[in-house]
Parts: structure tokens; sequence; C-alpha cells
């Protein structure tokens, strides 16, 4: 066996990218064992083990650069939550990314990602021209001084057709409960959690410094988002750069409209329907209670709980930039949500974000249960029965 | 004891499930008792009135107690000093293990209460052995423990001489340069600052100090040593009461360990070396050219866990070489540091200096070192078979540290597993066996230099560390009224050996104060009887002298025993030991329990009533079958319980007078032995073992089976296990058929 030699100079640059807690690891395995790639089969799963991961960084050592290891986590922070030394294994992960970005080391499909968001503001290759066309054939009023709420909404349902429907859905909720609410449109630019995640710690730079200037130049104080992505960065990552606002999701302000009488759910629905816990909601900013107060308004009894849920809920596998990267079919944890939810006898399965939709239903499409089992949003679900 | 009231307690179910007439008729027909008594509850104010009024009016001078298990309300049931008490186990080993109003059940009551007045008729009032006793302590090495051992008995009020070879107190913690956070939060070095307790053991009245002295002998026993000194100051001899052994430890001998580099290179050095080395010069840097070094290899457990050399772990080198790394990070934090080890071991408050350590970027490597080597531009390289990368790993360093481990004191070379690396090591370390006279080698690990007739030094366990009960009794050791603290009985850190200190002097000074009174020390404290040798038909066999586990007893040069009864711990194991059955205490005796065995009635044999005595030791088995009858468990009723001091105390005979009886079998319940032994006293369940070995003689004398008697290994938790061991037992018993000696 020929030996390596550590090289501590590249465990400390990790360090110095945000991997701030890499030392703290003790090495136990927890994260390895709680991780959701254990409960699927095939080559990631193989690959990556997020301790040996850290373990590599601490000694400086090659062997995690790959799409299949360091690119491999989904940022579920089920590790995190877990680990006994409270070691922020997610900004590890990113502080190991961004040493990678920083010297041009960057998965192949995240390159149209990272273009679009340099040329319109957005991962998606969508123009920023075309940013409002969700908006179609809605009166969607314009954030203006005096009004009450930003509403940001997340570049996927902006542009990604499908996603484009949770949007026009919160809209339709908050007029409906006369919430005083705005959008700013074109001149927005996405928050920057994914890509920040993937590495590129200077385009989330750019991309978080334009926004906090245009919401502060609008006088925005309070912010509704459509995904808990945004939630995310608006209020952890955006007051270290200067911009500190009031976010709340929309599952959050349509649960308190609902008790507040200012929504008034009448058709209760006769399907049976689940919820699943997106990662960024739950683990990561704490918001179990209401999506789940919104469904027992409306399902009237027919909701079911999941077995795995709240902290420990499964990751449908789209974070950390695994939005932009192929998973093939059988390896997905959307599978092994959507066999869950049926085995539970859910007839619908609804959730509180974007990606989450997108990589649920990518998992019903190829199980061929998208008739059985619609993936739905939380204001979908509540819009239908009013 | 002539005059004996006999006392029947109707209480806890006793008066319903048992024939109180019928043991009534035992007590005062057939065993001729002055009186009988029956009460509902002798431990309330008025039961025991009845028997005092007995004592002070009837002149009752023994009391057998048929009630409740000898091992509760001992606190209740206090008599005069002179009145012998004898507790017959009606309760928990008789009615809460059997059905009530049941002929076996009641003939097993009788059978008890028989042999209850039995023994109290072959007992006499005790006597204590009191001596003019010397309430001092020696206390033997001056490092932490010893001091701290010296300092807590002179300001408890007891005179202490503390013996230190050296010419300055402070032993290893003197050479330390800091001390490793011993203090909340636990993350931060500090001051090593001995010289507060160095300045108050110089300073307390109460402590004699003897620098540079060594011990040349000790004669006598507990309360009555006589230590003599040779020393700077000359040669002397005094009086001690007690004695606490705190001679540290010795570093692991690091020339073995030429595999892991020692000897390659001058910058392969020993944990301790670094220390010390630290300490002189105030930061840390490399033996070859003074420089402080930018990258440093700790190599953990270098010889320690390793069955070839130090097989144990000695606890401490995890925090000592997490405080050499941070005495390296605050020196300059850009130093690298390596910690290979096997396994962090910072039990409690000190995973927090572990953290500290681990988030000030030491690399902690978890593997086996494969090589250490110089790599020719004076830089040291060590590979490293990491687990956790599952390859081998190749570091850098100017200075190479071995986490060596400590050995006792009193520890011989031919305690340590495996032979020294004699080939590979240095020149030097060839070399020194012969440097070392034959004078010097027979002095080796030789401290108290008693004069005892089992040898001069505390018996050692493995590994030579002194036997000091290390679970149960800390401090005690096989020799009473000496005990051992600190590094020297078990590797430790500087506050264990300061809560050793304290402890080992807590342990001395209740050593002279119970001798004084004329009472045993540990485990049977308090006990105030003693062996008495009716000399006159000694045969000098020496067993009792060879036997006694804590030798208690010398010999003259006629091999006549020469007891000393403050040394004595109450075992019996001379009782046992004694073929002319010439030692008995006042309360407990050879002949006291073969007339209690021959006191069982034993039913004819077409009765098919067999019938087993069981001795069973006091200190575990009994109390299992006490907590056997707790849980209501069911057993047999067959049998007969005896409670024993110890198995060691079984005496042959007793098997004899029980089969000659017409008893069917014995069975022995005693404790675990071994290494890891559990018995109170250390050898006995080993010695009835060795003595039952010789049993097939008497058996075949009286042409009987030999597995008519059986010993079993029980602790206290093998309660549930209990009943099964005596089914099995009765059943072999019934495979052989009844005692053909029934009726003779």
């Amino acid at each position: 066996m020929e030996a390596r030699t550590p090289f501590l100079e590249v465990s400390e640059a990790i360090v110095a990218s945000g991997a701030e807690t890499l030392y703290w690891c003790m090495q136990c395995g927890l994260c390895t064992g709680s991780c959701p790639w254990r409960l699927v089969p095939g080559h990631i799963s193989q690959s990556f083990n997020i301790r040996k991961v850290q373990r590599l960084g601490q000694l400086g050592l090659e062997g995690f650069e790959s799409e299949e290891v360091i690119y491999a986590c989904s940022t579920c922070a089920q590790c995190v939550v877990r680990c006994p030394r409270q070691v922020k294994i997610i900004d590890n992960v990113r502080g190991m990314r961004s040493m990678l970005a920083s010297v041009g080391t960057v998965p192949g499909s995240y390159r149209p990602v990272i273009g679009s968001l340099h040329s319109h503001g957005n991962p998606w290759s969508g123009e920023r021209g075309k940013r409002t066309e969700w908006m179609k054939g809605l009166e969607v009023p314009v954030f203006a001084e005096g009004t009450e709420y930003l509403l940001f909404v997340c570049c996927t349902s902006c542009y990604d057709v499908r996603s484009q429907k949770i949007a026009r859905s919160v809209v339709q909720l908050l007029g409906k409960a006369g919430v005083s609410f705005g959008v700013i449109g074109e001149e927005e630019s996405c928050c920057g959690e994914s890509v920040r995640k993937i590495g590129d710690e200077e385009l989330f730079q750019k991309l978080a410094q334009g926004n906090i200037a245009l919401f502060q130049s609008k006088g925005v104080k309070k912010i509704i988002t459509t995904s808990p992505h945004c939630l995310f960065t608006f209020s952890k990552e955006y007051p270290e750069l200067g911009g500190e606002f009031e976010v709340i999701h929309h599952s959050q302000i349509l649960s308190r409209l609902v008790k507040e009488g200012k929504l008034k759910p009448s058709k209760s629905s006769s399907r049976k329907i689940a919820y699943h816990d997106p990662c960024y909601l739950g683990r990561h900013n704490e918001v179990f209670q209401d999506p789940r107060d919104l469904l027992q308004a409306v399902a009237d009894g027919q909701f079911q709980e999941l077995d795995r849920i709240r902290s420990n809920s499964l990751c449908c596998g789209g974070g950390g930039g695994r939005i932009w990267m192929e998973t093939a079919p059988g390896e997905r944890f959307g599978d092994l949500r959507v066999e869950e939810a049926l085995a539970k006898g859910a007839q619908a399965l609804a959730t509180a974000c974007p990606y989450c939709v997108v990589m649920l239903e990518a998992s019903t499409k190829t199980m061929g249960k998208e008739e059985e089992l619609p993936i739905l949003d939380i204001s979908e679900v509540l819009l239908e029965s009013i | 004891m002539d005059k004996i009231g006999v006392y029947l307690c109707e209480g806890c179910g006793i008066g319903e499930a048992l024939d109180l007439d019928g043991l009534s008729k035992v007590a005062t027909g057939e065993m001729k008792s002055s009186l009988c008594r029956r009460h509902g509850a002798f431990c309330s104010q008025e039961g025991m009135q009845l028997i005092l009024q007995d004592i002070e009016k009837e002149g009752i001078e023994a009391v057998v107690l048929a009630a409740c298990s000898p091992r509760v309300l001992t606190e209740v049931f206090q008599f005069p000093d002179k009145v012998v008490l004898e507790r017959v186990n009606l309760r928990e080993q008789v009615i809460w293990g059997l059905p009530g109003g049941d002929e076996d059940t009641q003939m097993m009551a009788e059978d008890y209460l028989r042999m209850g007045v039995v023994r109290v008729q072959k007992s006499q009032p005790l006597e204590p052995y009191q001596a003019e006793v010397e309430k001092s302590v020696l206390v033997v090495g001056g490092g932490f423990s010893g001091m701290t051992a010296a300092l807590e008995a002179a300001k408890a009020g007891y005179p202490v001489t503390l013996v230190e070879k050296q010419q300055e107190l402070g032993g290893w913690m003197a050479k330390q340069w800091k001390r490793y956070p011993v203090h909340k939060p636990y993350r931060d070095l500090e001051e090593v600052d001995l010289e507060t307790l160095v300045s108050q053991v110089k300073a307390h009245p109460g402590i004699r100090l003897l620098c540079s002295t060594e011990i040349s002998s000790i004669q006598g026993a507990p309360g009555m040593f006589q230590v003599s000194v040779k020393g700077a100051a000359g040669e002397e001899s005094f009086k001690v009461g007690s004695i606490v052994q705190a001679t540290g430890w010795k570093p692991f001998d690091p020339n073995r360990l030429s595999h892991l580099g020692y000897g390659v290179s001058a910058d392969v050095v020993t944990n301790l070396e670094l220390e010390e080395r630290a300490a002189r010069e105030g930061k840390v840097t490399r033996p070859s050219d003074q420089s402080a070094p930018s990258s440093v290899v700790f190599i953990q457990c270098a010889g320690s866990r390793d069955p070839s050399h130090l097989p144990y772990c000695s606890s401490v080198c995890c925090m000592v070489s997490l405080k050499q790394a941070l005495y390296l990070k605050e020196q300059d934090p850009s130093t690298a540091v390596y910690i290979v080890y096997k396994d962090m071991r910072t039990p409690g408050q000190y995973e927090e200096f572990y953290r500290k350590l681990q988030k000030q970027g030491c690399v902690f490597l978890k593997g086996e070192v494969a090589s250490v080597s110089g790599n020719g531009s004076g830089k040291l390289m060590v590979e490293v078979d990491d687990l956790l990368t599952g390859e081998r790993l190749s570091l850098e360093g100017d200075l190479v540290v071995l986490a060596t481990g400590m050995v006792p004191s009193m520890a011989l070379d031919t305690d340590m597993a495996g032979p020294p690396e004699g080939a590979a090591a240095s020149p030097e370390a060839q070399t020194q066996p012969e440097a070392t006279s034959a004078a010097d080698r027979q002095k080796e690990g030789m401290v108290l230099y008693l004069e005892y007739r089992q040898g001069p030094e505390l018996p050692k366990l493995r590994y030579g560390m002194p036997d000091s009960h290390f679970i149960c009794f800390p401090y005690e050791t096989r020799r009473t009224g000496i005990y051992a603290a600190g590094c020297v009985r078990q590797p430790m850190d500087t506050l264990g050996a300061e809560e050793d200190g304290r402890g080992a002097a807590l342990k001395a000074i209740q050593c002279v104060e119970m001798t004084a009174r004329g009472e045993a020390v540990h485990p049977r404290a308090g006990d105030r009887s003693y062996p008495e040798f009716f000399m006159q038909r000694c045969t000098q066999c020496k067993r009792c002298t060879e036997e006694c586990p804590f030798g208690a007893i010398n010999e003259d040069e006629k091999a006549n025993p020469l007891p000393n009864p403050t040394r004595c711990r109450r075992c019996s194991i001379c009782m046992g030991s004694c073929p002319e059955r010439i030692i008995s205490f006042k309360d407990y005796s050879v002949d006291m329990i073969g007339s209690m065995i021959k006191a069982i009635e034993v039913p004819e044999e077409e009765e098919e009533k067999p019938r087993v005595v069981v001795l069973a030791c006091e200190n575990d088995a009994y109390p299992a079958l006490d907590m056997l009858g707790q849980c209501r468990l069911k057993w047999n009723p067959y049998v007969r319980v005896i409670p024993v001091r110890c198995l060691g105390s079984l005496n042959l005979i007793w098997v004899a007078d029980a089969l000659s009886k017409g008893i069917d079998g014995v069975l022995l319940l005693g404790c675990k032995h071994g290494d890891d032994y559990q018995c109170h006293m250390v050898k006995g369940s080993e010695l009835a073992q060795y003595r039952l070995s010789k049993v097939s003689e008497t058996l075949d004398r009286l042409a009987l089976e030999s597995d008519r008697v059986r010993l079993e290994q029980v602790e206290i938790r093998d309660y549930t296990r209990i009943p099964s061991i005596v089914e099995s037992f009765l059943e072999r018993i019934q495979e052989i058929g009844p005692n053909p000696y029934k009726g003779f």
C-alpha cells in the first residue's frame, strides 16, 4: 500500500472556505448512518460517505472531489440534527465544494446553471424579461410604498410550468384574504441559496447583495417566500450581509389566515392526504406545525401522517444543487417517499417546496403513479377547498 | 452457655405458617432451654423489653431469637456484651420460600431451632483482644498521594511520619511543567503548584518528615508496627499504628520500543522526557538542535495495551499528550500536531479538553504505527495505517513523542509480559542489565521490608500491583493495617492520586482506632472475636501460617505458629486449615459447626426425605439465600443452611460429621475464585476447593461416593440460580441413593 501524505494546508484552506467546524468531527459515523443515501442502492450510495469525506477534508487528502462524492450531499441536514458534536456538516460540505470551486473544478451539470445565474439571475435559463410570465391572467399587485409584504416567488415557480401553479395559488389566496402584498418582478434575482451550497460563494455574494440592495431601495420590511430555500437564505444568510427582513414562508401565513378566519376552507377534501416535510422548511427552519394545521383544516380527518416526519423527514433529493443533477430512477429518495405515501393509503401527497414538488413528481412519473398520487403544494390544496 | 432463652417470633407470618407449640417443645423439651417465649413482634419495644427482662431477672446468658434473618434489624437486636445472641432465620429462609402448615417446612424450622440452640451452647462471650496501640501513621512515599495522605491524617490529629527516598518531596508531579485542566471549564492548562502542599506538609507540627530515607525493616502488627529506617540522618527505629504505601510508579522502559523509533534519533522522545525538558526550558524544543518543532507526531499507547509489553491502559497518557499538544499549539498555532491513537480515553469532563484540541486543528488518527524512521534530512517519517480512511498515511515530524505508560513502583521486570527487544535496542540498553548489580536487582520493587512469614512486601496481582481489592474496597491490601494509595496500586492521574491519599489516610486512622478497641478491620469490621490456638496439640505442620491470606501468623524457628491478633481479619481460614483442629474462636469453632450438623434430625430411609447440608459463605451466598426468600422464590425443604465466615473455614471433619450422621449430601456455596476473585478473604473458596480435592480419602474411608460433596461458586446476584443448583445436586443424590449411614 502506497503511503499518502496529509496536506494540512489544504485542510486549512477548506476551513477558511466556510468549513469552520471541520475539526470538531470525531468520526463517529452517525452522519453516514443517518444519510438518506444509505436507503437507496447504486454507485452514489456506495461512493458517498459523509464521515469519510470530512476525514479526507481534515487531512487535506484527495478523494472527495468527484460528483458522486462531495456533490452527492443534498444538504438535507438529517446528519446535522443528529451530530453529537454539533458539527455544521453542511457548512463543511459547502466549504469543501467552495474550495474546489475556487480552483475551478465544478461538475459539468452546474455550468449552465451558473451561466444562467450570471446572465439572467435565475438558474433555469429563463430570460429575465419572462420572470413574471407566471402571472398571466392574474391581477398581481406590484410592491409599492405602503405594501406590507413582498411576495418573493422562487425562480422555479417563475419559470417551471408546473411550479407556476404554486405561485398562482399563493397569489389568489393572499388576495382573497385581503393581505397587503406585492411583487417586484423582473428586477429580482435568485435568492442564491442553492448556488452557495454548490460552492460558488462569489456568485452567491453577488446575487444576495443585488437582492438586498433592491429590497432596501423598495422599502421592503417583510417577505413572504414561496420556497423554503429562499426562506432559509433570507433569514439565515442575508442578515450577515446587511439584509435584515422579517421573512415567512407561505405555509405560515396561510395557516395564520385560516386560523384568523380570513380564509375559510369550505369544500372538505374527500381524499386521504399525506404531508411531506421539506428539509428546508422543517429541519432547517423548524416549521413543522403550520402546514399540518392547514392540512387538518382542509382534509377534515383525512390527513395522514407518514412514518418519517418532522425532524426525521426523508429528503426529496433536490437540495444542495442535486435538483440540477441526474439521479438514476431506483436511486431517488423521492421513489421511497412515494412508496411510503402509497403504503399509508394516501391519495395525494402535499408538500410546501417547489423543489420537493419537482422531485416527487419525477418519481411518480417514472413509477407510473401520477394518477394514483398527485403531488401538490399546500397552497394548491387550500385553494381547491375554497 | 447454660441459661438459654428461646424466643419465637409470631410476626411476619411465622405464627401462621409454623406450629409454634411444636417449636416450643423442641426448645424446652428436647433442647432443654431454660425458657421459651412467644411474642407478636420481638422487634417492637415491648418484645425487646421481654427479652431484656429475662436477661436481668432470669439470668439468661444466651438468646436464641427465632425470627427474621440475622442480616436485618441488627440495630434493634442489641444486647449486653456478656449475652450471646443467635438468630434463627425462620422468616427469609423458611416460611418465605416454603409452604406454610407443611410437615417439611415445620421439620426445617425445628432443625434450625436445634442448630441455633447448639450454636449458643458451644459459644462463649467475647473477650476482645486489647493491646496497647500506637495511634500514629507511617506514610511511605512523598509524592502527591503520600503528601496528601500525610497531611490529611495529621489534620485529623494522628501523628504522621513521612518517609521519602529522594531528597525532596513531590515525586513525579513536581517534574511536570504544567497540569492539564482539573477545574471547570476543563479547557485550560493549569499551574502545577505543588509548593503549597509541600510547605503545608513541612510546616505541620504533626508530621515528621524523613527525606533521603528508606525503610530497612518493619516488624509487628497493626497498632504496634516497629519501623526501622536508615537515611541521611542515620538509622532509627520507631513505632507506628498503621501504614500507607504511596510509592507511586516508574515509567515503562522505552528501550523496549525500538519498533516505534526509540533510539533511532534523539528526536524520538517519551512523554516524560518531553515534559521534563519543557519544564526545564519553559518551552518545547527538539533535543537534536534545540529548535522549536514545526510538526510533531504523538504515538499513543506506546507499549501500552500491547500483550507483548504493558498489557493495560495507564489511563493518563491521552490527557498528557493532549496537554503537550496544547503546549505546542500555544507556542505556535501553526505547529502541525498529529496524535496517533488506539482509543482516545478522556473520561468525564476531560472530554472538554479533547474537544478543545480537536477544535484547534490537532489531527487525530486512529490506527497503528507501521514504522518510524529518519528521512535523512533531520526529519522523522511516521507511517500509520489509518483506520478511518483505510489508507497508509505518511506523517512528517520534527519530533516524535511516545506516550509510554505507568508501571507500579513495586513491579519487577518479571511482572510484565514479554522480553525486552534486546537485540534491536540501543547499545546503552544492551549494557544496562550488566550495570545493575545483583544487590540492586534484589532491591528492585522492595519498599517495606516486612518481617512477615509470608514475605517482605505487599502481595501483588498481575503486573506487579499490590492486591488492593480494586472494585469493592480500594486501598485494602492483603496486609492488615497497610494501605496502598496512588499509582502504586493502579495508574491514575493527579486528581485520583489526591483522592487516594485521602482515602488511604482514613483507612489508616480507622485501623488504629478499631485495633485499639480490639475489633477487626475490613471486611468483618467490628468483629471482636479472634483465633485462639490450643498449642499443646500443634504438630508444627505450617498449614495455618501458609494459608492465612493476610500473613497474620508468623512462625518461630521450630515452626510453631505465632499469631498476631491485630493482623487477623477473622476469616477463620486457619481454623479450616488445621488438621488437629486446635484453632477456634469463642463464637465459631470446628466443634460448634460439627455439633450443629449433628443436631439435624435425619429421617429414616423409608420416609424418603433426604437431607442436604449447605455451608454458605456469609458474604455472598447467605445474603443470596435471603434474597431468594425476599423474592418468594420456592426452594427445597430438604436442605439445611449453615452460614460460615468464609468457605475457607471449611474443616473437612464437617463433611465426615455430616455423612456419618446419615446426611445425604453436602453442598458448599462459596465465592468466585481465580484472577478476578470475589472472595472477601481473597483465597477462601479457592482453598475450600483445594481441600475438597482431598475429601475423597475421607469418603473412601466411609465407602461413600465423592459426588455427595459439591462446591458451587455463586455471586450475590445469583440468587435466582440457587434453586436450580440445589435441585440438580438433589437429583444427583437421588441417583446415588440414600446415605447408607442413616439410622446408625
